[in-house]
């Protein structure tokens, strides 16, 4: 019954590898059009090694060809993605879809391609071996979702910058996603032109790498079926309006696209956002017999960082001067000063994100330097937050979390592939190492909501929760108790001193100066890029010139009521709570302590 | 996990059924039971059925307004064949796109929808993926506009009725030299397109035939409209002509700049030229611009005058030579059909395999035993705003 | 000279394209992908009303302006406006206006058949004139007029104007201008509008200039604008003016010095070399990546 349909059942198997070529680079957040480039590359040059006969008399003559154009589609990926692959966005594109043009040109121009007569190939693929390897390849996504590599793509996905302070060596992984994409594109090409038995390179143009990303996007990348069910859509579209006896002629093309375009407008998730999922793939394993143990943190008072002269300018404008600071295993030091003082440049040079203009400085053994790459720092030990909330907003608050835990955990996709039992024992582990950091945190019962979706207080502790997971030996926190409430702020305070007590040195910069003095052990103050007061918070509380550059600072609300804090509060007072304050363990404040009565009229 | 498995699955399958239990009227095979078999030969055959056609043709895409000039003929051509009586045929024609992928789903429908014989597809490069599947089912095709070398190479079931380029340009490079005393060339012609290109071999290999020096060879875009850099170039080389190998989208901005920059060497032109746009776009510029051609459309053969009157006259523009072609088409199968009085597959092949002499729009006409087609080629030239024979 | 000339004159249609696609990507941050659609509908639609009412060009060029401007509004409200604040904005907005363009070129099938059509002979007088010892007709003089002056008037309304000026806060931060009291909505509008009408033009003056307007000249085009774009600095003005002229002279060139056959291998191989050298364009400010 699906005689009459074998070729229709056939390219729906392999537009879909195609589309699964767009899916691999779009899942790591890029968008390239080479993968059509690709695959002529890879079908051409495929008839140069394609014997006639099976290979010693068994090894049949289209694996041959699959192997060496899926060989093919990796290599060329790979060369094209040394220069290309620092670009982003619409810049990638275009580059790709250039590179894609130029080897249409480069075949036309080659008389072994038979230039735009195109070559004849033989018929060695049918609707078995298409879909046969449209399942090895759907199997490939569908095993990689879940791993580890699978989560780095996403997280690269998310947030770039966020992924590389988990340790997550980017470029690397964007050429990954690169090079899996141009071996599917390879498999494409050679297996299209066995089965269409022949070839030009007219074929494999613009228009068809935009056919194959619209298939993938519409499809979506959310799911790894995205790509067939995209396949299915806009293969059988035409077929359907043949069938319905719509006239040939203008209309369909006006039907497809306005189909086309209610899917892309109406579906955000692309088809597959269709299927039910479920709210997430995972679930917490709060049992702690399955965390595995982890290697000792430094002893505490041992030296983490050290910073000599650090500074940066930016043209004549020194935003941070000359800083000399050592940060120990088991302390935490805070870090306040008006705004613009230079907090945040300074974190970011102590996490590699930003390189210094002078001076010198270790973190955790690695030298910081114009080419230190903040992911090594990350491997080494440093995690920390971001100012501007940086999660994975797509992904759920476990997701985000066990990406966290990239750096101590090993990567389980060949070992998915085989369904071993390591692999799932290894996936267990790092579920229950990242559950007990969201259940410190206290958002044990919001692991599988969206971390887009959740409060601006709940997205500042998963955060944290996800910087845990990656069991640092330095915590960098930036403004962590923004926007939180008197309750939240002081379980935050409980949260951090904790840290300190397990061995982790924290830095941490606040606005909150009541806070700050009771949950420091040493503070720094910086105005205008220079320290202007560094030492225990009862000293600092006392210290005038700190007052001073608050209230002459021009600044924000905030600024103003660390001024009114230091201003009036009993100073000596709220240092001293630190210490007294470490009974009753707050796992869930109430998140609207504060309402503001103006809402409510 | 398996959750999101079974319901891919499940969405596969319902859209494959959806699909399956649309189609299954149409899968009746009509030619199983014989009813396509009529009595009488020739002019006095008469089959009971109607004898079902289909076509693929280009209707949208790059190709489109080649596609929609056979479609019409290709009507026109059954509209006057079904007047004549006895037989009767059913057209289907079906868009594949300009994408030989669609292409190839359309020949499958036709092969299972039971059509006893399929017209197209447009391009030569489609043809060489889908004609393998009809020569694999058994059906007969015959392209109309199919030029590239090796087309009827692909089996015993593959017919053409559209002279390649190989047909023509010898005689029209003949021409030139013999007519104009050309010497020095300039060659110019569409390097991404099979037609164009396998023009150009047929060029080239006519110049060095005839001892023609080839000054330049330019290459250009099938999708370019704008000629002036290498139109420029060209001009700079002083040669006696300039060969253009290139289709009717090219020839008339190609001709028209080439007037403009100021070259007024003869442009010779192959089948690609051969369409009256290239008169009503170029206007004065077309003058002269020699065009080696299948069809002669100054004919006053009474068919093809009939053809263009019919033509014009339906809508609202004159045929080029792909509609001339397709109507030519039609011709020919229904004298395959008629000679055998019978539209059964096998018999419309061994019908077509004795076509000889066949009188039709583009001449007399005969299918050789490549199964190519053999008739006069002619060599054209723009005068007055009209083709007229080059002597 | 000859060869000078014909390259910028090449690159004056490559800008005129490009101008109107940079305009929205500079400011909305959005690649148009139907801009090539209303770049075919400006010369259809112009070549029909030529054809019918016999307008002179001179009264053709407003009237495919508001054609354009239609269009670019529709595109706008159609296939944009509907994804703002998704986070996929940018990819949904390539495919959405794909198939906006595509739906475009399916109607102008529908209305005008897929024949090649051209402008009545006379539309245009044919007049030639000789520039240091180079022929150049009158229309490449104009357009390259037209070129150069839209992009200073352009130039001058982004950088001058109120609307500019909103537009450039659009473009800096799209929610901070819908905080200030801008009509983001309306800007929008405007600039694609703006942009489309360009586009429209682009298409009527193409096709004086070569004597042809089939459904497939705006693909032919846009791969070079695209081109154009990044050599001149994505969202820069003078950029895609000096970018699409540097093209054309590039291409002119190549195929006087390397081979005609590797003509397209320039423009796209010049494209790579800027992506990989100066990735921000020629004329194009590197932005600041903020933590």
């Amino acid at each position: 019954m699906f005689a009459d349909y074998t070729s229709l059942i056939t390219l729906i198997a392999l537009t879909a590898i195609l589309a699964y070529s767009f899916y691999a680079v779009l899942i790591a957040g890029q968008l390239s059009l080479a993968q059509v480039g690709l695959a002529s590359l890879a079908a051409f040059t495929s008839a140069l090694v394609v014997p006639a006969e099976p290979l010693f008399g068994f090894i049949p003559p289209l694996a041959i060809g699959i192997v060496f154009g899926m060989f093919v589609g990796a290599i060329a990926a790979f060369i094209l993605g040394l220069p290309v692959i620092r670009l982003r966005g619409v810049f990638l594109a275009i580059a790709t879809l250039a590179f894609g043009e130029m080897v249409r040109i480069f075949l036309i121009n080659q008389s072994w391609t038979n230039g735009a007569q195109g070559l004849s190939f033989s018929k060695l693929v049918g609707p078995g071996i298409a879909w046969i390897a449209l399942a090895v390849v759907a199997y490939w996504f569908w095993r990689l979702s879940g791993s580890r590599l699978g989560r780095a793509f996403a997280a690269i996905r998310e947030d770039e910058l966020a992924a590389t302070t988990m340790g997550i060596d980017v470029p690397r992984y964007r050429m990954a996603s690169f090079v899996i994409a141009g071996a599917v594109a390879g498999l494409y090409g050679v297996l299209l032109a066995h089965f269409s038995r022949f070839a030009d390179p007219n074929e494999f143009s613009f228009t068809a790498a935009v056919d194959g990303l619209v298939t993938a996007v519409v499809g979506g990348v959310t799911l790894f079926v995205g790509p067939i069910l995209g396949s299915a859509f806009l293969s059988v579209l035409p077929e359907v309006q043949r069938v319905i006896g719509i006239d040939a002629g203008w209309i369909r093309p006006t039907i497809s696209g306005v189909l086309l375009l209610v899917v892309i407008l109406f579906l955000p998730g692309g088809l597959s956002g269709l299927i039910p999922r479920r709210k997430s793939a995972k679930r917490l394993i709060a049992d702690p017999s399955l965390r595995p143990t982890l290697p000792a943190l430094p002893a505490a008072g041992s030296e983490l960082v050290s910073l000599s002269r650090l500074g940066k300018s930016y043209g004549g404008v020194h935003a941070v001067q000359s800083v000399d600071l050592t940060v120990n295993a088991g302390e935490v030091l805070g870090l306040i000063g008006p705004n613009g003082a230079g907090k945040t440049t300074l974190v970011n040079m102590v996490t590699a994100l930003t390189p210094p203009t002078t001076g010198t400085g270790t973190v955790l053994g690695v030298p910081l330097s114009a080419t230190t790459k903040a992911h090594r720092l990350a491997q080494a030990g440093v995690a920390r937050t971001f100012q501007q909330i940086k999660l994975f907003n797509r992904l759920s608050a476990l997701e985000n979390v066990l990406v966290g835990g990239y750096r101590i955990t090993q990567d389980t996709l060949l070992r998915r592939l085989l369904f071993l039992p390591s692999a799932r024992r290894s996936e267990r582990e790092a579920v229950a190492m990242a559950s007990a950091q969201l259940i410190r945190v206290g958002l044990a019962d919001k692991a599988s909501n969206a971390a887009g979706d959740l409060s601006y207080g709940d997205q500042r502790r998963l955060e944290i929760a996800r910087a845990l997971a990656s069991h640092p030996s330095l915590l960098v926190l930036d403004e962590p108790a923004a926007g939180m409430n008197h309750v939240e702020a002081a379980s935050l305070s409980e949260l951090i001193r904790s840290l300190a007590a397990d061995g982790i040195a924290v830095l941490v910069i606040e606005h909150n100066v009541r806070m700050m003095l009771a949950t420091c052990d040493r503070i720094m103050v910086l105005n205008f890029g220079e320290i202007i007061a560094f030492g225990k918070p009862g000293d600092i509380a006392r210290d005038p010139r700190v007052l001073e550059a608050y209230l002459g600072s021009s600044g924000s609300d905030e600024d103003e009521e660390a001024a009114s804090v230091l201003a009036s509060e009993n100073l000596a007072q709220v240092a001293a709570d630190r210490d007294s304050d470490q009974s009753g363990h707050h796992s869930d404040p109430a998140p609207d302590g504060e309402t503001n009565p103006e809402e409510n009229r | 996990m398996r959750r999101k498995l079974l319901s891919a699955a499940a969405c596969g399958s319902t859209l494959l059924l959806a699909l399956t239990a649309c189609s299954a009227p149409a899968g009746t095979d009509s030619t199983a039971d014989g009813s396509l078999t009529g009595t009488g030969t020739g002019a006095e055959c008469v089959i009971d059925s109607a004898v079902p056609i289909a076509a693929a043709f280009s209707l949208t895409g790059a190709a489109a307004q080649y596609g929609e000039g056979q479609k019409n003929a290709l009507e026109l051509a059954v509209k006057d064949l079904n007047a004549v009586g006895g037989v009767t045929y059913e057209l289907s024609v079906e868009d594949d796109a300009t994408d030989p992928k669609q292409a190839i789903q359309v020949f499958d429908s036709f092969i299972s929808s039971g059509a006893s014989i399929i017209i197209g597809p447009t391009l030569s490069n489609t043809a060489k993926q889908t004609d393998p599947i009809a020569q694999d089912a058994g059906v007969p095709v015959l392209g109309v506009s199919n030029t590239a070398a090796g087309i009827t190479d692909i089996g015993d079931y593959i017919f053409r009725d559209s002279l390649t380029e190989d047909a023509v340009i010898p005689q029209t490079v003949k021409a030139a030299v013999d007519k104009l005393g050309v010497k020095k060339v300039v060659v110019m012609y569409a390097n991404d397109d099979a037609f164009t290109e396998s023009g150009y071999q047929a060029f080239a290999a006519a110049l060095e035939d005839q001892n023609v020096d080839v000054a330049d060879t330019l290459t250009f875009s099938k999708s370019d409209t704008d000629f002036r850099a290498l139109l420029n170039k060209a001009k700079q080389s002083n040669a006696d002509a300039i060969i253009v190998s290139g289709l009717i989208d090219a020839a008339v901005p190609l001709v028209t700049q080439a007037r403009e920059i100021g070259i007024d060497t003869p442009i010779i032109g192959g089948n690609g030229f051969n369409s009256p746009a290239l008169i009503t776009g170029a206007g004065e510029a077309a003058e002269g611009v020699i065009v080696g051609a299948a069809w002669n459309s100054a004919s006053d053969n009474e068919q093809n005058v009939k053809f263009i009157e019919d033509f014009t006259a339906m809508y609202s523009s004159a045929p080029d030579q792909f509609a001339a072609q397709a109507y030519a088409g039609m011709q020919i199968i229904d004298q395959a059909v008629r000679a055998t009085c019978s539209g059964e597959r096998e018999d419309i092949k061994m019908g077509l395999g004795d076509i000889t002499d066949v009188p039709t729009v583009l001449g007399s006409v005969s299918l050789n035993e490549n199964r190519d087609v053999e008739h006069d080629a002619l060599v054209q030239i723009v005068q007055d705003g009209e083709f007229v024979i080059l002597n | 000279m000859q060869l000078f000339l014909d390259g910028i004159f090449l690159g004056s249609i490559y800008a005129l394209f490009a101008i109107g696609f940079t305009l929205v990507f500079g400011i909305l941050d959005r690649l148009n992908l139907a801009h090539a659609a209303v770049f075919t509908a400006g010369a259809l639609v112009g070549i029909e009303i030529v054809t019918l009412f016999g307008v002179p060009i001179w009264l053709l060029i407003p009237i495919i302006l508001v054609v354009g401007a239609v269009l670019g509004i529709l595109i706008e409200r159609i296939a944009f406006r509907p994804l703002a604040g998704r986070h996929d904005a940018h990819f949904a907005g390539l495919i959405s206006s794909i198939a906006f363009g595509a739906i475009i070129l399916s109607l102008l099938q529908a209305l005008y058949g897929a024949d090649t059509r051209r402008f009545p002979a006379d539309a245009f007088p044919s007049t030639r004139v000789e520039i240091f010892g180079a022929t150049v007709s009158l229309l490449q003089v104009i357009i390259l007029i037209i070129s150069v002056s839209l992009m200073v008037v352009l130039t001058w309304l982004v950088a001058k104007s109120k609307l500019g000026r909103g537009m450039r806060t659009i473009a800096e931060n799209p929610h901070a201008a819908a905080v200030l009291g801008l009509n983001v909505g309306r800007i929008s509008s405007t600039t694609f509008a703006l942009s489309s009408a360009l586009g429209a033009v682009a298409g009527v003056l193409f096709t004086l200039n070569v004597n042809a307007a089939s459904l497939g000249i705006g693909h032919a085009v846009e791969l070079k604008a695209l081109a154009v774009i990044v050599v001149g600095g994505m969202g820069s003005l003078p950029g895609a003016l000096v970018g699409g002229l540097i093209l054309g002279v590039a291409e002119v060139l190549a195929v006087n010095y390397i081979g005609s056959s590797w003509r397209d291998m320039v423009a796209f191989g010049l494209l790579f070399l800027i992506l990989i050298l100066r990735p921000q364009g020629l004329f194009g400010a590197r932005k600041t990546r903020e933590v």
